[in-house]
């Protein structure tokens, strides 16, 4: 049957762009982690270095500090999100004026650019005259002045509730989603039986929903990964390299030390992280169909 | 089952804090685009309003409104040169039970997990030797990479949805495939497909490392275009909001149009 | 115009056997119903012949051609879906036109087939309208219409009226029916309802296991049901099937005893009786105590249970008596006895009384 061909040829346009424009771009960085190449004092890529570059990152203190800074923004940034989606699938299951109206607005923050949310917290963060850090003073005079994206930790915070502010309206919608799914009759037993809703909760609902939290986890963890939008406009990486995550260094040895071999080998680290925390998110995935259809 | 007052107060508030806390970082920043600068540093809300700001950055040295240019017609030609790819290939990997066609999936779904900064790079140094950096080709190319997988996975959410009978009914009645997906399956995906497609136009025009990196002054786009007011006499708020407003606006216009199916869509890969 | 053959079809999904080896021919004009529980391959073999599914093994005759590789398009099959299938985004009469288009046809001529199409499944009023707006009823005239308005080869009918309610249900067996014969045009039907097959069927092929059965007009499908199988499927309601012995042309089971029947070889057996062949009666050769009566109207079903065994006859509307009070019953004049072999289920002999 002509079907045979068809199923192929329909992806051939779709293929041709990721193949020019995803595998070619991998292949091509995946080399250059090999290589020597610094891009400000030579046009085109030097001599073989075999693994140099990678193991140069073990003993570059700052890629260390970089991983590690990565690492707790990542954990912290999963968890609250998914907590808080989780919670606000709860309140929006019902329905209601207030309730639809919320839902709308949730769009805005997932809508807006994350370059600009960078750029409004941090006026909003402003010890001088940030409508947060002054507003926060004057509420409660002991938090009054506090340089907020001048303290290392603090710098990491606000890093964390501007992600956390982008994302938890996709993580809900998400969680709104699995909620959906869960039939009504195994709680409306459950509620027969005598179960407060607590207990409704903890017993029936959310066992129910692990399916889908893990995924909606394992997406969240991947887009923390990759976030850098934020770095640049809110801290810059700042103060010292206090909030580099490792999306940023390998911008940073690329684009501002031109060192190419090296950002390669660091973004080819990276990729190896995404690649193996979304093999695992795929795999959920079809899971996930299996136990939907089954 | 009724419940009690107290819960639905509290539920209430909850709600409450929620619209706050989703709404007050744009409200604020709407709200400095209207004030002077002087005002601007202040956070009194008693304030003259003035359209000052926006006239300012049209004009010279800020000239957004080439930014704004360059902005719409990199995420216009993204999305057009995208969709009907993704369309077909969608289709493709919903309908057809090909054998390598899990393989192929996930190849192309991975591919999206793959961070843009490790794409950038190859693609820095090709367009150097092409000279096409700083050009709005490059970014085009670099934005398809990035949206194309992610919409194929939308659009295919979206044709799964559809039921198989319309389509067969179409081959009886004497339709070949390629007519069938025509006449019928691209109709009926229609609502998907446009979701898709506003979807795709927000993603790139929110696109930053990209736009940071690959262009200097010619095809900046306008969330580079708002690192400009960072300047030696410190940042420029007012203006800068301003150029936020001017960014969300048209993003929130387009989000709020598609509201129903953006929740959907946006949900339909990643859990369906 | 022409018959249907399928010749040792065969059809796998991975390793699951769906159809073993069909062989099945479907006269010129007839009207066959394939019949059978969900899951015994039914709508699996008509959409072989529609070529919606991959064929495993085997060929599909329409006349002298093969037509195992052409895609449904040129088949030259109409089919009625189910779910209607219709065309969400196109008016009813851009629906039923769809075929007519797709086989070049000019706009001006398109419009008049449709409308006198629509007229003979009383659509005339709604042509101008969304699917969505019809009722079930309606959407169903639409996929009807837009079968016949080409005369195909074949129709094929997937369960066509499964979606609509009872009554309804009925109305449009009679107007099925009546097409068939104005149209005349070789129809397979598949359906799970004994009472469609019954009414609608020239000739009836009941599936289990993706086997056929039996192929039989409908009257002796009912009067010579090839096994168990059949014999339990068809009819409503059901025949009693009593696993019993035989001995010396003498059955026997808990509650019955029944002498007089042709002496073949003694050994288990099951006796097929219809509740509509036994009546109530003073004594008879079956009795036990009521286990339930269910007046129906017309009649009084009254169910006895002895051991285990429930056989169930066929009583007057006026019949009162208590439960658990003994009950016997005779079979009728006319009625017909079967016995089936207890080991493979296939019809020993059938015997009047």
């Amino acid at each position: 049957m002509r079907d045979r061909s068809l199923q192929y040829y329909l992806l051939v346009p779709a293929f041709m762009i990721v193949v020019a424009t995803t595998i070619y771009p991998l292949a091509y960085s995946f080399i250059t982690a090999f290589r020597d190449w610094d891009l400000s004092k030579q046009r085109r890529p030097q001599g073989f270095v075999g693994a140099d570059n990678f193991t140069q990152a073990l003993s570059d203190a700052n890629f260390l500090s970089t991983a590690w800074v990565t690492a707790i923004f990542v954990v912290v940034s999963v968890a609250l999100t998914v907590v808080l989606a989780m919670g606000l699938a709860l309140l929006l299951r019902r329905r209601g004026p207030l309730h639809d109206f919320t839902r709308i607005i949730l769009i805005l923050p997932f809508a807006m650019s994350p370059a600009l949310i960078g750029v409004s917290y941090r006026f909003m963060f402003n010890p001088e005259y940030g409508v947060i850090a002054k507003g926060l003073g004057q509420v409660f005079p002991p938090l009054a002045g506090i340089p907020w994206l001048a303290d290392p930790h603090l710098a990491l915070g606000v890093l964390i509730a501007t992600d956390v502010w982008h994302w938890t309206p996709y993580m809900t919608f998400m969680c709104l989603g699995g909620l959906a799914s869960v039939p009504r009759a195994t709680e409306e037993a459950a509620r027969m039986d005598g179960a407060s809703s607590l207990r409704i909760l903890w017993d029936v609902i959310l066992p129910q929903m692990t399916g889908v939290l893990v995924v909606v986890a394992v997406l969240k963890t991947i887009f923390a990964l990759k976030m850098f939008d934020q770095v640049v406009t809110l801290t810059g990486g700042g103060p010292g390299v206090a909030t580099e995550t490792l999306a940023f260094y390998v911008y940073k040895v690329g684009f501002k030390w031109f060192d190419m071999g090296y950002a390669s080998a660091l973004a080819w680290v990276l990729t190896a992280i995404l690649m193996a925390v979304s093999a695992g998110y795929v795999r959920m995935l079809l899971k996930e169909r299996k136990m939907a259809t089954a | 089952m009724k419940r009690s007052v107290l819960s639905r107060a509290a539920e209430t508030i909850i709600l409450l804090v929620v619209c706050f806390v989703a709404l007050f970082p744009i409200v604020w920043m709407f709200l400095t685009a209207f004030k002077n600068p002087r005002d601007a540093y202040d956070i009194s809300l008693n304030f003259q309003p003035t359209l000052q700001n926006f006239v300012t950055i049209f004009s010279n040295p800020w000239n957004l409104g080439h930014a704004l240019l360059n902005s719409t017609i990199v995420a216009g030609a993204t999305v057009l040169l995208s969709i009907p790819a993704a369309a077909l290939a969608a289709y493709s990997f919903s309908r057809f039970r090909m054998k390598a066609r899990k393989s192929l999936f996930f190849a192309v779904i991975s591919t999206q997990f793959v961070p843009a900064v490790v794409i950038v790079l190859p693609f820095f140094l090709m367009f150097r030797s092409l000279g096409l950096l700083d050009t709005r080709i490059a970014l085009v190319v670099v934005n398809v990479a990035i949206v194309t997988p992610f919409v194929i996975w939308m659009i295919k959410g979206f044709i799964d949805a559809i039921p198989l009978d319309s389509e067969e009914a179409a081959m009886m009645d004497g339709a070949s495939r390629l007519r069938v997906i025509r006449d019928i399956v691209l109709p009926m995906a229609a609502p998907g497909i446009i979701t898709s497609a506003i979807f795709s136009f927000i993603l790139t025009w929110n696109e930053f490392l990209f736009a940071l990196i690959l262009t200097r002054r010619h095809a900046t786009t306008l969330p580079v275009a708002l690192t400009n007011f960072r300047t030696e006499r410190g940042d420029l708020w007012e203006l800068m909001s301003a150029a936020g407003v001017l960014i969300t606006v048209p993003i929130f216009l387009l989000a709020l149009v598609i509201q129903k199916h953006f929740t959907r869509g946006m949900t339909a890969g990643a859990v369906k | 115009m022409a018959d249907i053959r399928l010749v040792d079809i065969v059809k796998k999904y991975g390793d699951f056997l769906a159809v073993p080896r069909q062989n099945l021919t479907i006269e010129d004009g007839e009207f066959l119903v394939l019949l059978g529980p969900s899951g015994c391959g039914k709508t699996t073999t008509m959409r072989m012949i529609a070529g919606l599914e991959d064929i495993t093994e085997g060929q599909i005759f329409v006349g002298d051609t093969c037509v195992n590789d052409l895609p449904p398009k040129d088949r030259d099959i109409a089919m009625v879906f189910q779910n209607y299938g219709l065309y969400p985004h196109m008016t009813v009469g851009d629906n039923i036109a769809y075929p007519l288009k797709l086989r070049g046809m000019s706009r001006a001529e398109r419009r008049e087939q449709a409308r006198i199409t629509a007229e003979k499944v009383e659509l005339g009023p709604y042509l101008n309208r969304r699917p969505a707006e019809l009722s079930g009823g309606q959407r169903q005239r639409v996929a009807l219409a837009r079968a016949i308005i080409r005369r195909p080869k074949l129709f094929l009918m997937d369960e066509p009226l499964s979606n609509l309610d009872a009554k309804l249900r009925v109305t449009m067996r009679a107007e099925l029916k009546h097409l068939h014969h104005e149209l005349g045009i070789t129809t397979v039907y598949v359906t799970h309802d004994q009472t469609e097959a019954m009414t609608l069927a020239s000739r009836i092929a009941i599936l289990n296991h993706g086997r056929i059965v039996q192929l039989d007009t409908p009257e002796r499908i009912y009067s010579e049901p090839a096994d168990i199988f059949v014999a339990g499927f068809i009819g409503n309601p059901a025949m009693n099937l009593i696993a019993g012995e035989i001995r010396g042309g003498v059955f026997e089971a808990p509650a019955v005893r029944i002498p007089g029947l042709d002496a073949g070889p003694s050994g288990p057996v099951v006796l097929g009786v219809r509740p509509e062949h036994l009546r109530i009666a003073e004594t008879g050769p079956i009795a036990g105590p009521i286990f339930a009566n269910e007046l129906l109207g017309d009649s009084t079903l009254v169910t006895l249970r002895q051991r285990g065994t429930h056989i169930c006859a066929r009583g007057p509307a006026d019949f009162r008596r208590e439960l658990d009070q003994p009950v016997s019953f005779a079979p009728t004049p006319d009625a017909r006895l079967h016995l089936f072999d207890a080991e493979n289920g296939n019809r020993i002999a059938t015997q009047s009384f």
